[in-house]
């Protein structure tokens, strides 16, 4: 019998008990080492050779990963590791860490109970360590701390024993603060902070695979002055083999991240909204392997010969092959064609997979990221949001008009497996427009169309994505029928940045049960009565229902809804999606019979009053802004941050850093193209950089009218505003 | 001058002298034929008949754009021609407020409308008619099952013990056949049936041809039979006279134990 399959049975043995199964992510800014990590782990495991872990990379499976040195799909892998004489199974997800593939991560925290977070000794907390530990908090996934390349400190920057312990507090520090700041308003968690103490930090190099932690340090006996001393001396197998790094994280892995048992009667609450007095709430609470089988799938995958692969965790129940299971969201069951969990890159069939697993199976043809799915049905889990809303588009087009389907076919598959792209597909001109989270993205994508589906494409130039918004309330506006028979009146209001911010995290949406929707807007700033008349949420725009005893308005409700978001997925100015308007419908007139207020009448009717009181709210165009660091040797500042200013941008702060100087600031996404070979030869290719989306802001006057006219040119549109547009 | 003239029930003969004596005299002639349709005739053979040449306008063509419409008739005599009574079941009192709103002068010469129909063919009496309802296809007003404004209408109808006229949806020149789409008295009856399986209902086909018919039924019973061409439409019968039960049950073949007789 081979290694690996002797794993694969014990991992299938280790399943049956929840109280020895840890799932965990790794998660991390961009670089700070965590393919890395996971390949120690790996080796530590016995699943791949010790000698190349770190050079192998073995959960960047795709080979684009391995090519530009970065992950980009969140990749599984079960392995098992033995603590305190028990033998523990450990599902574990590597994430990706740079910004644009932010949704990735946010879909594995959903799986997960437990969240490594890996920061580099060096470069300290950055911006990504912020965003994936708010990304694992909101979850509810508890959080340890490993700090990578303390190699670097040693060898290379030649500190001390007390610069470096200084050095190691202060990462430990901000990441403290970090978790304080964001758990301070969950009542569900005690104390998340990390400390050498209780042995929630280790410390280490994943690259020369030795790490320490307290607990490891009173085991083995060796302490700094002794680690320093290897190092130094380049005996680096020796420190291996003395304290492995794998060990060290994974004693650490079982002793403080919670079992599923612990984990989910906390998580439940925090990402199901379901009537917790059922049998099905109670199952899932006590991870019962012989309840109803829930299952959220976090991640949908190509394999080439088995097809698409929902992976994600199971709640409740067991996945068996053969069970007709509901998938949320649509009609119908799905039967399970097979069942698996993830062993590396590749996929081990095994009979069946409990509650409180990680799981890999086929026949869901319906599922998507973020589905539910159940034997029997239920009230889904909380959405999965991620907080970047598409900011680059991008016009892909089949070379050969008979590649056609196959390509509206993959790109469909494409949204499936990755929700944070948006695609558009237009059947009318064969151009498709594919939205993601940053140019990086887009390319990524495109290119594993070429590759994988074989399709040779042409891409347009990235396009920018716009909106556009309201700047103060509009006087009520009345929208009249074609036939004149039906008439609407309506007024707008731009909402507070706080409505915003609780409807793009999903705090208030449609799906939840009215009185809780109620009060998370009233929390958001939102008054009692406009509260209980929200008739639908489109984007991050609310309709609010005022009438009273309106005959035939109920039963008409549904056009005013359509004609609605047809004006807000193309607003006035430059049929740009509209944010953050609250629409009041006041009143309406309809005619008596319903063949005199069918679509054609009512749809035209609404979308002709909600332009208008935007335009009367001064509607204005937003562009996409990115925050942007720099972190490059003083020399080179002055270039640094020319490219941030010379690129309608702000130069925020400027600070010393180590020996290296930071440069902060923000531009907008449409003039931060290029930008990453700009800043290359400007300083020599010594600047690192890192940019995060940071949401839409009104762009100035002055550019206002240029703006609209490039886009409504692009698009075909007219050439003339509308005349009441007169403020632009 | 904008004449609004009524072509009466089926065919190009179905036309008042007085109408076709002005039809004849005009010097446009617009027609749209959306809201209903003569099922006895065409456009060409109406043209012949007339010796007229007739624009054909679309919904959109006559409540969105009807500006030409509407500066020909500031200058010359304009007819606009519909089926049935101009005013009737359609919506062209717009089109005569825009008229008048340009100085324009505007007229209505009348035609025979199925409202009259209804009740000449099955002998109820016209007074004893409540409000009248539009059946749409499903597809078309967006919502499941039977729209609240026809269930409302039969219901109040039925409390007050009158008679509903129930029309039936046409649909012309679909978005995706371009066919023409009558709602036939079985497909309506069936409709009807999930609310009100046992209720009497008269079908009055082909009214104003040659061979019109009438025949009673339960909703259940009608939605299993046949009535030939278009254009159909119900009538609910209400509380009864005794000689509108008589009627109903010499002219449409109604089952006198079906009918509620006050």
């Amino acid at each position: 019998m081979g290694r690996r399959k002797k794993i694969v049975q014990e991992c299938e043995r280790l399943m049956d008990e929840p109280e020895n199964i840890r799932n965990i992510a790794i998660a991390a800014h961009v670089d700070h080492g965590k393919t890395t990590l996971s390949d120690n782990l790996l080796a530590g495991a016995g699943m791949i050779s010790d000698e190349t872990a770190g050079e192998q990379l073995a959960m960047d499976t795709e080979e684009d990963e391995q090519e530009r040195g970065i992950t980009i799909d969140a990749a599984n892998v079960s392995m098992t590791h033995e603590y305190e004489g028990t033998n523990h199974l450990i599902n574990l997800i590597d994430t990706p860490g740079h910004v644009d593939f932010g949704g990735d991560v946010t879909r594995a925290m959903r799986a997960v109970d437990g969240a490594l977070v890996v920061v580099d000794a060096v470069e300290g907390a950055m911006p990504q360590t912020e965003t994936v530990l708010r990304q694992a908090l909101r979850e509810g996934v508890k959080p340890t701390l490993f700090i990578n390349k303390v190699d670097r400190l040693i060898s290379e920057l030649q500190e001390g024993p007390e610069e470096m312990q200084e050095r190691l507090l202060s990462v430990i520090r901000d990441v403290n603060e970090l978790i304080r700041g964001m758990t301070e308003d969950m009542d569900d968690v005690d104390d998340w902070t990390v400390s050498v103490e209780d042995g929630t930090v280790g410390f280490g190099s994943a690259l020369y695979k030795w790490g320490v932690s307290m607990p490891s340090m009173q085991r083995t006996g060796m302490d700094f002055a002794e680690i320093m001393e290897l190092e130094r001396a380049d005996k680096r197998q020796e420190l291996h083999e003395k304290t492995p790094l794998s060990d060290v994280v994974l004693d650490m892995v079982c002793e403080h991240f919670p079992n599923p048992v612990d984990a989910q009667p906390r998580r439940i609450p925090r990402i199901w909204r379901g009537d917790d007095d059922t049998e099905l709430a109670e199952g899932m609470r006590l991870v019962d392997e012989d309840g109803e089988v829930v299952f959220m799938v976090t991640d949908i995958s190509m394999d080439p010969h088995a097809g698409e692969i929902a992976s994600g965790r199971v709640f409740s129940g067991s996945l068996e092959k053969g069970q007709e299971l509901y998938v949320s969201g649509t009609a119908g069951k799905n039967r399970i064609q097979s069942v698996g969990v993830f062993m590396g890159g590749e996929r081990e069939e095994v009979e069946e997979v409990p509650a409180g697993n990680i799981a890999a199976v086929t026949g869901l043809k319906d599922a998507i990221a973020g589905s539910t799915v159940s034997s029997v049905e239920m009230t889904p889990f909380e959405s999965i949001e991620h907080i970047s809303e598409p900011v680059i588009t991008k016009s892909v087009e089949a070379q050969n008009m008979d590649d056609l389907p196959k390509l509206i076919e993959t790109l469909r598959q494409v949204s499936k497996e990755d929700p944070t792209i948006q695609i558009d597909i237009n059947e009318d001109t064969g151009e498709h427009l594919i939205s993601g989270q940053g140019e990086l993205h887009l390319e990524v994508i495109t290119q594993r169309i070429e590759k994988n589906q074989g399709i040779p494409v042409n891409t347009g130039e990235p396009i920018v994505v716009y909106r556009e918004q309201p700047q103060e309330p509009s006087a009520e506006v009345e929208g009249i029928s074609p036939n004149r028979h039906n008439r609407f009146y309506i007024s707008i209001e731009p909402m507070t940045d706080d409505l915003v911010e609780t409807i793009k995290l999903g705090e208030a949406s449609m799906d939840m049960p009215e009185q809780e929707r109620r009060e998370a807007l009233q929390e958001a700033g939102m008054d009692k009565d406009t509260s209980q008349n929200v008739e639908t949420i489109h984007g991050t725009n609310i309709l609010i229902d005022d009438t009273k005893g309106i005959q035939h308005l109920n039963e008409t409700m549904e056009l005013v809804v359509e004609g609605l978001e047809e004006a807000l997925d193309n607003g006035p100015l430059a049929n740009e999606p509209v944010q953050g308007t609250l629409i009041r419908l006041h009143d309406a007139r309809l005619h008596e019979d319903t063949i005199h207020r069918g679509p054609a009448q009512v749809i035209p009717a609404v979308r002709e009053a909600v332009h208008n009181a935007l335009i009367d709210g001064k509607i204005k165009m937003l562009e996409p802004m990115q925050d942007v660091r720099i972190d490059v040797p003083n020399d080179h500042m002055g270039a640094a941050s020319g490219e941030i200013q010379g690129r309608r941008g702000r130069v925020d702060d400027m600070y010393q850093e180590g020996d290296l100087m930071v440069v902060e600031g923000i531009a907008p996404v449409g003039e931060m193209i290029g930008f990453a070979s700009d800043i290359r030869s400007a300083t020599e290719g010594r600047a690192s950089w890192n940019t995060e989306n940071a949401g839409f802001e009104v762009m100035s006057d002055s550019l206002q009218r240029e703006k609209i006219m490039e886009i409504r040119e692009r698009k075909g549109m007219k050439l003339e505003l509308p005349e009441q547009i007169d403020y632009i | 001058m904008l004449t609004f003239i009524g072509l009466g029930l089926y065919d190009e003969r179905s036309i008042t002298v007085e109408g076709r004596e002005a039809l004849r005299n005009a010097d446009r002639v617009y027609a749209e034929f959306y809201t209903s349709e003569l099922i006895g005739t065409t456009i060409e053979d109406l043209e012949a008949h007339h010796g007229v040449e007739i624009e054909v306008r679309d919904r959109a063509g006559v409540e969105q754009e009807p500006d030409d419409v509407l500066e020909a008739a500031a200058s010359e005599d304009v007819a606009f021609l519909t089926a049935g009574d101009t005013m009737i079941s359609t919506t062209h009192v717009d089109l005569r407020l825009r008229a008048r709103d340009r100085g324009i002068e505007t007229r209505v010469i009348h035609g025979i409308t199925a409202q009259t129909a209804a009740s000449s063919l099955t002998g109820l009496q016209n007074y004893r008619f409540g409000k009248a309802t539009t059946l749409p296809f499903p597809y078309a007003h967006g919502a499941d099952g039977l729209p609240g404004s026809v269930t409302d209408t039969l219901e109040a109808n039925r409390e007050d013990g009158l008679h509903t006229v129930v029309y039936l949806d046409i649909k012309v020149g679909h978005e995706l056949t371009d066919d023409d789409e009558y709602m036939t008295a079985d497909v309506g009856a069936d409709l009807l049936s999930e609310e009100y399986p046992d209720t009497v209902g008269v079908v009055v086909a082909r009214a104003g041809s040659p061979d019109p018919l009438v025949e009673a039924g339960t909703m259940t019973e009608l939605a299993d039979r046949e009535f030939g061409d278009p254009l159909h439409l119900l009538v609910v019968p209400g509380d009864c006279h005794p000689l509108e039960a008589d009627a109903l049950v010499e002219l449409a073949g109604a089952d006198r134990e079906d009918l509620e007789i006050a």
